[in-house]
C-alpha cells in the first residue's frame, strides 16, 4: 500500500522546550495509525504541524506524495483536537454546515454530507436543537461528524473517546473502522494505551519530543516480550521447581506464571511437564501490554507515573 | 476568500438575528427621543410655582405691573406686601409665601446687586432667573419712564443689537454652532461604536477560545482569516445598526414634514434639521463618517481581538489587558473637546492626523468646513495615516492572535505579546 503521509526529521522548538525533536515516521494509506505518548510528549505539536497550524522549524512533511501545502491540503484532512468545542448558541444542523463550509465545501455539498451523516448516526431529529442543549456524548458525536463529513483522506483524532460512555465509544470505534475500510487513513492520538491495542495496526510512541518506538502492535509486543507464559497446572513441589527450565513469577492454585530460562524454549517447558506427568490444562504466552512496554522504556522519567495502573 | 466570507456571514447573521440586536436597535432611538422630550417635559414641570412676597422699600413697584407680569409668566407669582411685612420677614411660609424679596431703598439710576430671594430653602439659578427677568422688565419700564423714553424708542433700544459669530473665509456656509453640535455628535458616535463593538470583538474571540472551538477552526482556516472574518462581520453589524438609525431619522423627518403643523415639536425639529443640512456639506460628512468609522473600527477592534485571543475566560484579565486601549479611546474623546473648542489649534490638527485619535477628532473638525477649517492636505494625510495605522494594528494583532488563540494557561503580559509579534513563525 502507498504511503499517504511521510514525516521526516520534523522539529519544532519553543522557547523553553524541544516540543518535537527530530521525529520521522510514515503512515500507510487506509491504515489506522496510533500516535502514543504521555501528556506533554509533543503529540499535539506534531499534529498541529501535520494539520498546517504550525510551521515546522525543520524537517519535511509529504502528503499524498507531494510536499505538504497547508492551504490546499487541509481540505483533505479532518482534525478533531483534544481541546474541542462548539458555538453554544448555534443550531446543530447549522453548526455542522458551517464547519463543512469552512473546509471548503459548497453549501449544497455540505448540506448533502451533513444529511448523510446525521442519518447514519441517528442525529436527524437534532437539527434545530441548540448546541448548549446537547449532552457531552451528543456533542462529541457532532464533533466527530464535523471532522469526517468532508470525506478527508486523512483523519486525525486526538483522544476521541475522552468523556464518552461505552455505547458511544463503540459507535465511534465502529465508524473509525468503517472509514478505514473505505480508504480513509486515520491517525489516532492518545495516551490510553489499551485503546490503541484494539484499534491500531501501526503505532509510534513519543516521549519528550522524541520517537522511542515504531512498528506494528504485534511486532512491538514480540520485540518486547519477556518469555512469560501462563500455564494451567497445579502448584509445583520443591523438587520439580529446582530442575524446571523456568522460574515461577506468580503461583496460584491451578495457574502458574513462569519465565522460561535463557536458552530454553516453550517446547522444553512442555516436555518437562509432560515427562513428569503434570496435567497441563492450558499454555499461553503472555505478551506485554503496550502500557508495560512504555513504562519499561521511560522508566526513569517522571512521566511514567501517569501510566502506572491506578 | 470563500472561507473568510463564510465566517463573516456567520458572525453577521448570528448577531443580527439576536433579540438583543433588534431590541437595542429599536430602543436606542426611542430612548434618545424619549430623553429629549422627557427632559423638556421635566424641565417644564419641574419649574416651581413660586409665591414670592415683594417688600418694596424703594417704592418703585406697583401691584398692577406685577399682576401683568404674573399672568404673562405663571411660573411664579410676585405680590407686593405692605401690611404684615414683619410677619412675612419672620416666617414667610406661615404667611403663605415661599419666600420674600426685600428691595432696599435705591436709586433707579444705579440698581442693586444685593437683592435676594430669602426663603427657608435654596432655589436654583433657573428659578431665580425667571423672577429676576420679571422684575427687570418692570424695572426697565421704570427707567424708561424716568428717562422719558417712549414705546417706539424702547423697541429700538431693545431690538438694535450687535451680534457676533465666527465665519470662515473659505467656507461661506459654515456655521460654527451647528458645526460644533454635528462634530460633537459624530465624534461621540464613533467613540461609542469603538468601545461597544470593539469589546464585542474581544468577547467574541474570547468565546471562541474558551469554548475551545478555536482549536477546531484553525485546522480549517488560517487564524488571520478567523480574525478578519470576525472583525468584518461585527463591523457590518455596527454598520447595519447605523443604517437602520439613519433610516429611522429619515422616516421621522419625512413623516413630520408631511404632517406639517399638527406635530409642533416635530416641525420645529424638521425646521432645525433643514437649517442644519443647508449649512453644511452633508455628502462629505457622511463619506468621512463612513471612512473614519470603518478605519477606527479596524484600528481598535483588531487590537481588541488580539487581547481577546491572549486571555483566558477571566473577564477581569481581559479588562486589565485592554485598559491601555480603552484609555486611547477615552483620550481621543478628551482631545475631541479641545478640538471642538478650537478646531484649528495645534492639538486639534495633530490629534486629527495621528491614527489612534483621528477617527474621533477629525470627525469633530470636519463639520467646521473642508477646506476652510480642515485643509485638504490634513484630511488626506489623516486618511492615509489611518489606513497605514489600521494595516499596522491588523498585522500586529494577527501575530498575537495566531499564537494567543491556541495558548492556554497564564495570562500573558504585554511584553510577552510583543515577543509573539516579532518572532518568526
Amino acid at each position: 500500500m502507498a504511503e499517504l503521509l511521510q514525516v521526516q526529521h520534523l522539529k519544532k522548538y519553543f522557547a523553553n522546550q524541544k516540543a518535537v525533536d527530530d521525529i520521522s515516521f510514515s503512515v500507510e494509506e487506509g491504515s489506522i495509525f496510533g500516535l502514543l505518548g504521555p501528556n506533554g510528549a509533543g503529540k499535539t505539536t506534531l499534529i498541529r504541524m501535520i494539520t498546517g497550524i504550525f510551521y515546522p522549524d525543520a524537517g519535511q512533511i509529504t502528503f499524498q506524495g507531494k510536499p505538504f501545502d497547508p492551504i490546499h491540503d487541509v481540505r483533505h484532512i479532518g482534525y478533531m483536537p483534544e481541546e474541542r468545542g462548539l458555538y453554544k448558541k448555534m443550531k446543530i444542523g447549522e453548526h455542522a454546515l458551517y464547519l463543512a463550509q469552512l473546509k471548503g465545501l459548497s453549501r449544497s455539498d455540505a448540506m448533502r454530507q451533513v444529511k448523510i451523516w446525521f442519518e447514519r448516526l441517528e442525529m436527524e431529529s437534532w437539527w434545530n436543537k441548540k448546541v448548549e442543549d446537547l449532552s457531552k456524548g451528543m456533542s462529541q458525536k457532532l464533533q466527530f461528524v464535523s471532522t469526517v463529513l468532508h470525506e478527508p483522506r486523512l483523519i486525525i483524532l486526538d483522544e476521541p473517546f475522552s468523556g464518552l460512555d461505552p455505547v458511544n465509544s463503540n459507535l465511534i470505534k465502529d465508524e473509525i473502522h468503517r472509514l478505514a475500510k473505505n480508504g480513509s487513513t486515520i491517525i489516532f492520538s492518545t495516551h490510553r494505551m489499551e485503546q490503541v491495542e484494539e484499534i491500531c495496526q501501526q503505532i509510534i510512541l513519543v516521549n519528550r519530543g522524541q520517537k522511542i518506538l515504531d512498528g506494528t502492535v504485534n511486532s512491538i509486543k514480540q520485540q518486547y516480550k519477556q518469555s512469560q507464559y501462563r500455564i494451567g497446572i497445579p502448584a509445583l513441589n520443591e523438587a520439580h521447581l529446582a530442575e524446571a527450565p523456568f522460574e515461577l513469577i506468580q503461583s496460584k492454585e491451578n495457574e502458574q506464571i513462569a519465565r522460561i530460562a535463557d536458552g530454553k524454549s516453550s517446547n522444553d517447558v512442555l516436555r518437562f511437564l509432560i515427562d513428569r506427568s503434570i496435567p497441563v490444562h492450558s499454555f499461553v504466552e503472555i505478551l506485554p501490554s503496550l502500557n508495560d512496554i512504555f513504562i519499561r522504556l521511560v522508566e526513569d522519567t517522571p512521566v511514567t507515573r501517569q501510566f502506572q495502573p491506578a | 476568500m470563500y472561507k473568510t466570507f463564510i465566517i463573516i456571514q456567520r458572525e453577521y447573521l448570528t448577531r443580527v438575528r439576536k433579540k438583543t440586536f433588534i431590541i437595542s436597535t429599536l430602543l436606542f432611538p426611542i430612548l434618545y427621543v424619549g430623553l429629549i422630550f422627557g427632559m423638556g417635559f421635566l424641565a417644564e414641570n419641574s419649574k416651581q410655582n413660586l409665591n414670592i412676597a415683594l417688600i418694596d422699600q424703594s417704592g418703585y413697584f406697583k401691584q398692577v405691573d406685577l399682576d401683568r407680569e404674573n399672568t404673562l409668566d405663571p411660573s411664579s407669582k410676585i405680590s407686593l406686601v405692605t401690611e404684615r411685612a414683619t410677619d412675612v420677614l419672620k416666617d414667610p411660609e406661615a404667611a403663605g409665601y415661599d419666600g420674600f424679596i426685600r428691595l432696599p431703598k435705591l436709586d433707579w439710576r444705579q440698581g442693586s446687586d444685593q437683592i435676594f430671594i430669602e426663603a427657608k430653602k435654596s432655589y436654583g439659578s433657573g428659578t431665580t432667573a425667571t423672577v429676576e427677568a420679571k422684575l427687570n422688565r418692570i424695572w426697565n419700564r421704570i427707567k424708561n419712564d424716568s428717562l422719558s423714553i417712549d414705546e417706539n424708542k424702547q423697541v429700538i433700544l431693545q431690538a438694535s443689537q450687535l451680534s457676533i459669530r465666527s465665519k470662515n473665509m473659505d467656507d461661506a456656509s459654515s456655521n460654527a454652532n451647528i458645526a460644533e453640535v454635528i462634530g460633537y455628535v459624530a465624534g461621540l458616535l464613533i467613540y461609542l461604536i469603538l468601545l461597544i463593538y470593539g469589546s464585542q470583538v474581544m468577547m467574541g474571540v474570547m468565546e471562541e477560545k474558551t469554548n475551545r472551538i478555536a482549536e477546531v477552526l484553525v485546522s480549517s482556516v488560517r487564524p488571520f482569516q478567523m480574525m478578519m472574518g470576525k472583525i468584518i462581520g461585527i463591523g457590518l453589524v455596527a454598520l447595519t445598526q447605523f443604517l437602520l438609525w439613519i433610516g429611522f431619522v429619515l422616516i421621522v423627518y419625512n413623516v413630520s414634514k408631511a404632517s406639517g403643523e399638527s406635530m409642533s415639536a416635530a416641525t420645529v425639529m424638521v425646521g432645525k434639521m433643514q437649517q442644519v443640512f443647508t449649512g453644511i456639506n452633508v455628502p462629505l460628512i457622511l463619506f468621512c463618517f463612513g471612512f473614519y468609522f470603518l478605519g477606527g473600527f479596524f484600528f481598535y477592534s483588531s487590537l481588541y481581538a488580539a487581547i481577546g485571543s491572549a486571555v483566558n475566560e477571566d473577564l477581569r484579565e481581559a479588562q486589565s489587558l485592554s485598559f491601555p486601549i480603552t484609555m486611547l479611546v477615552i483620550i481621543s474623546i478628551a482631545l475631541m473637546s479641545t478640538a471642538t473648542a478650537n478646531p484649528t489649534g495645534p492639538i486639534a490638527v495633530w490629534a486629527s492626523i495621528i491614527p489612534f485619535s483621528s477617527p474621533i477628532v477629525m470627525m469633530a473638525r470636519i463639520p467646521y468646513g473642508v477646506p476652510g477649517t480642515v485643509p485638504w492636505w490634513q484630511l488626506g494625510l489623516s486618511m492615509v495615516m489611518l489606513v497605514i495605522g489600521f494595516l499596522g494594528t491588523v498585522w500586529f494583532a494577527g501575530k498575537i492572535y495566531r499564537t494567543g488563540i491556541l495558548m492556554y494557561g497564564k495570562k500573558p503580559t504585554w511584553g510577552e505579546m510583543l515577543k509573539w509579534v516579532f518572532r518568526k513563525s
